[in-house]
């Protein structure tokens, strides 16, 4: 399973949404995504990849895409537990 | 007031109140164990700030949230040092709704930080400060005792924690545990700048009677003399910090507009 569909079962999972809708152009308001479904999503992401995710970048995320961005270039850099 | 030689694990020290807490027990000379979830920066920035003082500090990520984290956390504390003197169960986290639109998983989020990892951050630390007593201060607010807008699982979660701390209060006294709360009301911080942000707390400046707003440093005060052996006595109780806000309620009504 690629990093990208990982995450969206992730998120589809937190948010109950199906995951067919999630799109790397989705808005976090799209997914209906209220804020601690975001920070439980971090949460999960980050346990699942073994990485941290600092708040200062999670905000800059604009949509799902922005979110499997930073993840992939993070575990591509090799920090993969 | 000296604590030379104690050892503090701060919940959520990084930041805020935390922080202040953990800078005014160093100050104190107590070395301190900065627990931070999400801002490790603030955290390890904090650490290098206590050991200026010339205590040690060692910052570790947990989430209190989750059991499995908390019993991580205490693992390596009971590892390496092998005791524990101070307890300050300062993480918080919380969603800011009405009671009718609070759902079961805002709910959980709430009490599992907020109330559930006292106890369990407690249970720990009794452990390790067996045979050489110890100090649990966990801080609340006044959306325990008091209504405050859209507060409504936070402030539940804080009269969970202030009822926690009564009940341990009395089942660890006679392990030389000393446990109490500490209830501030709006304290400035980058917190209550979202909750501004929000329009969910107004500056309460004007309406303070001590005429001005409650700062982390207050707090810490108050936190580290129920950690002083002159607190002895003082067990099970909330403390208040709020520049007189409580108990001048009703010559405040009209003022805040």
């Amino acid at each position: 399973m690629t990093v990208e569909e990982q995450i969206r079962e992730i998120v589809a999972r937190i948010t109950h949404v199906d995951k067919s809708i999630i799109t790397r152009g989705s808005t976090f308001k799209e997914i209906k995504a209220d804020s601690l479904d975001i920070v439980q999503a971090l949460v999960a992401v980050e346990e699942a990849f073994g990485i941290e995710i600092p708040d200062e970048e999670a905000q800059k995320f604009q949509n799902f895409g922005d979110f499997v961005s930073y993840v992939e270039d993070r575990v591509a850099q090799g920090e993969k537990v | 007031m000296s604590l030379e030689g104690r050892l503090a694990l701060v919940t959520g020290g990084g930041r805020g109140i935390g922080r202040a807490i953990a800078l005014k027990l160093a100050s104190q000379g107590a070395d301190i164990i900065v627990n931070f979830f999400r801002h490790r920066e603030s955290a390890e920035q904090t650490a290098k700030d206590i050991e200026a003082l010339g205590v040690k500090a060692e910052a570790i990520r947990a989430n209190v949230g989750e059991p499995a984290k908390i019993d991580e956390m205490f693992d390596m504390i009971g590892n390496k040092f092998g005791r524990l003197d101070i307890l300050i169960n300062n993480a918080a986290s919380g969603v800011g709704r009405p009671a009718m639109d609070v759902d079961v998983k805002a709910w959980e989020w709430t009490m599992d930080i907020n109330a559930r990892a006292c106890l369990l951050c407690a249970q720990r630390a009794a452990k390790l400060m067996e045979g050489r007593g110890g100090k649990i201060v966990s801080i609340s607010s006044l959306g325990s005792p008091f209504v405050l807008p859209n507060y409504t699982i936070v402030g539940v979660s804080k009269a969970a924690l202030e009822a926690l701390s009564r009940y341990l209060a009395i089942e660890l006294a006679p392990q030389g545990i000393c446990v109490n709360a500490v209830a501030a009301s709006a304290v400035e911080t980058e917190a209550l700048k979202f909750y501004f942000k929000e329009g969910l707390v107004k500056d309460k400046r004007q309406v303070t009677p001590a005429g001005r707003m409650v700062i982390p440093e207050d707090v810490a005060n108050v936190v580290a003399f129920l950690c002083s052996e002159e607190a002895f006595m003082i067990r099970g109780q909330t403390i208040i910090v709020d520049g007189g806000t409580s108990v001048g309620l009703f010559t405040l009504v009209g003022k805040e507009s």
